[in-house]
């Protein structure tokens, strides 16, 4: 492993985030409140597991029928006035967001949340070009002036403490030096991206749902930003993973009742805006972008990834990714649903084991998508094509045979427990590694229970 | 009933006290108890690492001890290595001998709330315990009802310890959040599964109870050294423990 990659791999930036022991344990509270949240929201419905049970048959559905309901998208879409692009990658997705752009003259974009403008890297590719591009949603433009990916697909600037955010706001926008007061924070920014909205020339978003029997895209968000873009300037983007789509507005219906709940405990979002065309006089896009996901479809388990709905719900359960951080996961989605859509771009092959394989995020998802099973294939899937990480490729081989062993086993094992037995702890530790560092060392019994039962019940 | 004893690697050489409380309780209980020959690792530190090939073997040697032994269950103190090699023996081997196998396999919690209740107890512990609530157990043998799930509540492990006298019953905060062993896990994330042992401990720790007890040894005895690490003031006990001084 070169020392680049050992450098990114998941363990060494958790042990990064882990030196500050009082940071991880704000974190961790901090996302473990929404999960509560979560608890409470999803409680107070009697038919919360009929409707998860329900939720992961409408995705299953519709990703099974995945053309079908394509084409049947477009078709609507063309018919109430809106454009329709279609994307293989995340290049074509940038080439086309800016030819559309570019014909309009535009200087400055509005951009509501959306990961998957985030995956394509498409900020960039718009600024080299000469495109300003201001995330309004108020997370996103805080990392935005930080000049930080997203930690948290729903709370992207999660990381950040509001003295942090203080601070980079007195810098970036002119507030108040030493000011930390979230009220006076988001006012501050909202007066900032107020000015933003007045000058742009054209708004994105991302997309939540996209109905295929109406021809209508569906955006969440808590504080309007989407709408306000989408409603001043006359040209509107959307951009869209295929996994997006759902049959009707039943589907959608069944999708909006958890989303929000599962994502922070409200019942809905404060705005749930649905979007069946352009405005007067204007210009309405929507692209539709691949993007590796037909390749997940092909493998039964992990194509079952593509059934998220993206409200983060396992992020905030995870007790890994609560202690190590949404940067700690060398893809732009974080957690156990960044695991599962990332482990085959990760050149570090570290994430798939960045897991504990507890299940609580299979258990707290509410389409069901079996995370742990997802991570588990990946981890198979990487050993087979010889891309383990942490040296198990050159030390597993040598466990396989060991355990296989019983006098191998029997034998270590038996010198093993009289060298905890009999040796002080201190002369012990520099053989244990990672587990002493952080435990005691087993106290060492004095016999194997095969051994004892030798002893006393074979008459 | 005739029971055949799965004990763990990691029980047999680590922990032999659990295997020890689990054979002599089953037997109070009038069962007979046997532990079938050459038992190896279930092949889970290397499924878990991906390394299939290299679990192939062991498992299946493994799977041989148990084939042809006339038993009425195959019971099991490690709710881990059980749910591992459940799945492993499916994986390798889908003969049907193997699936006379695997369909006789049990959990102890398990096997003592499904199968063979408890009639009664004939000894107090008036102690108050915390309970661990081991993930692989829970989610994936239904041990205790998850806490993200909305549907009914139980709760396997609570049911059968409630019944002794004296007992008193609670659970730390975040009571099923996994503790961060992990199997390789705690090795290759070193930070975090220790930071996960540390918040662990100190969350049983809090309750007051004098025990931590659980179902899975691999979990208690990362929880163990953590534990005597941070110097907390209480010790983790097997469940077959708790039921073997009861009985």
């Amino acid at each position: 492993m070169s020392t680049t990659k050992g450098s990114q791999v998941h363990a060494h930036k958790a042990d990064i985030f882990c030196k500050d022991e009082t940071k991880v344990d704000w974190h961790s509270k901090a996302l473990w409140f929404v999960r509560e949240k979560r608890d409470r929201a999803a409680g107070s419905i009697p038919e919360w597991e009929e409707i998860r049970e329900l939720g992961s048959q409408v995705k299953t559905h519709a990703l099974s029928h995945l053309g079908h309901y394509l084409e049947e998208f477009e078709k609507n879409c063309l018919a109430n006035g809106i454009q329709v692009h279609w994307a293989r990658d995340g290049e074509e997705h940038n080439q086309i967001a800016h030819s559309i752009l570019a014909k309009h003259k535009v200087k400055k974009l509005v951009k509501s949340k959306s990961m998957l403008t985030e995956e394509c890297h498409m900020n960039p590719y718009l600024e080299k070009r000469g495109i300003e591009v201001i995330d309004t949603d108020l997370g996103e433009r805080i990392i935005q002036l930080a000049e930080q990916p997203p930690s948290h697909i729903v709370l992207p600037a999660i990381h950040m403490k509001k003295e942090e955010v203080g601070e980079l706001f007195a810098e970036k926008i002119g507030s108040e030096k030493g000011a930390s007061d979230p009220t006076y924070l988001t006012r501050a920014a909202r007066a900032h991206l107020r000015e933003h909205f007045l000058t742009a020339d054209a708004a994105m978003t991302g997309v939540n749902m996209a109905v295929a029997s109406t021809g209508s895209i569906v955006v969440c968000t808590n504080e309007g930003n989407a709408d306000m873009g989408v409603n001043l300037p006359k040209l509107q983007l959307h951009s869209m993973g295929i996994d997006k789509i759902v049959p009707n507005m039943d589907g959608a219906s069944v999708l909006l009742r958890m989303l929000a709940r599962n994502a922070t405990g409200q019942p809905i979002t404060t705005y749930s805006s649905f979007y069946r065309g352009p405005q007067h006089d204007g210009e309405m896009h929507v692209i539709i972008v691949d993007r590796g996901r037909t390749d997940m479809l092909k493998d039964k388990i992990i194509g079952e990834s593509l059934k998220c709905i993206r409200c983060g719900g396992c992020l905030n359960t995870c007790p890994v990714y609560r202690r190590s951080g949404g940067h700690s996961y060398n893809y732009t989605i974080p957690g156990p649903i960044g695991i599962a859509v990332g482990a085959q771009d990760d050149d570090t092959n570290s994430i798939p084991w960045a897991c504990t394989l507890c299940g609580s995020c299979t258990s707290v998802c509410p389409t069901k998508v079996p995370l742990d099973q997802i991570i588990f294939r990946h981890r198979r899937l990487k050993a087979e094509s010889g891309q383990l990480p942490y040296g198990k490729s050159s030390y597993m081989p040598l466990v396989g045979k060991f355990m296989a062993s019983e006098t191998m086993l029997n034998c270590s094992m038996g010198v093993a427990r009289t060298a905890l037995r009999i040796l002080p702890g201190s002369l012990m530790k520099p053989f244990s590694g990672a587990w002493g560092k952080y435990r005691e060392l087993p106290a060492g019994a004095s016999s194997s229970f095969e051994a004892w039962y030798k002893k006393n019940r074979s008459n | 009933m005739k029971i055949a004893l799965f004990i763990p690697c990691l029980v047999n050489q680590m922990v032999p006290e659990v295997a020890i409380a689990t054979l002599e309780l089953l037997e109070k209980l009038g069962h007979e108890v046997v532990l079938p020959k050459g038992q190896t690792c279930c092949g889970q530190p290397m499924t878990n690492s991906g390394c299939f090939d290299e679990a192939k073997k062991t498992t299946l040697k493994l799977l041989n001890a148990f084939k042809g032994v006339e038993c009425d269950a195959i019971v099991c103190p490690a709710a881990s290595c059980l749910v591992a090699a459940k799945e492993n023996f499916h994986e390798f081997d889908n003969s049907i001998e193997a699936q006379k196998v695997i369909d006789k396999l049990y959990e102890l919690t398990e096997f003592l709330h499904d199968v063979a209740p408890i009639e009664s107890f004939t000894r107090a512990f008036p102690h108050k315990i915390s309970l661990q609530l081991s993930c692989h157990g829970i989610r994936m043998l239904d041990l205790a009802s998850p806490s993200e799930e909305m549907g009914p509540k139980y709760n396997k492990m609570e049911a059968i310890l409630e019944r002794i006298k004296g007992i008193e019953i609670v659970y730390p905060e975040r009571k099923d959040e996994c503790c961060g062993f992990g199997g390789t896990f705690a090795l290759d994330e070193g930070s975090v599964s220790g930071k996960m042992g540390k918040d662990k401990a100190y969350y049983h720790a809090a309750t007051g109870a004098a025990y931590a007890v659980g179902f899975d040894p691999s979990c208690l005895l990362h929880l163990d050294g953590t534990i005597r690490k941070q110097k907390l003031p209480i010790e983790t006990r097997h469940i077959a423990q708790i039921i073997n001084a009861a009985l």
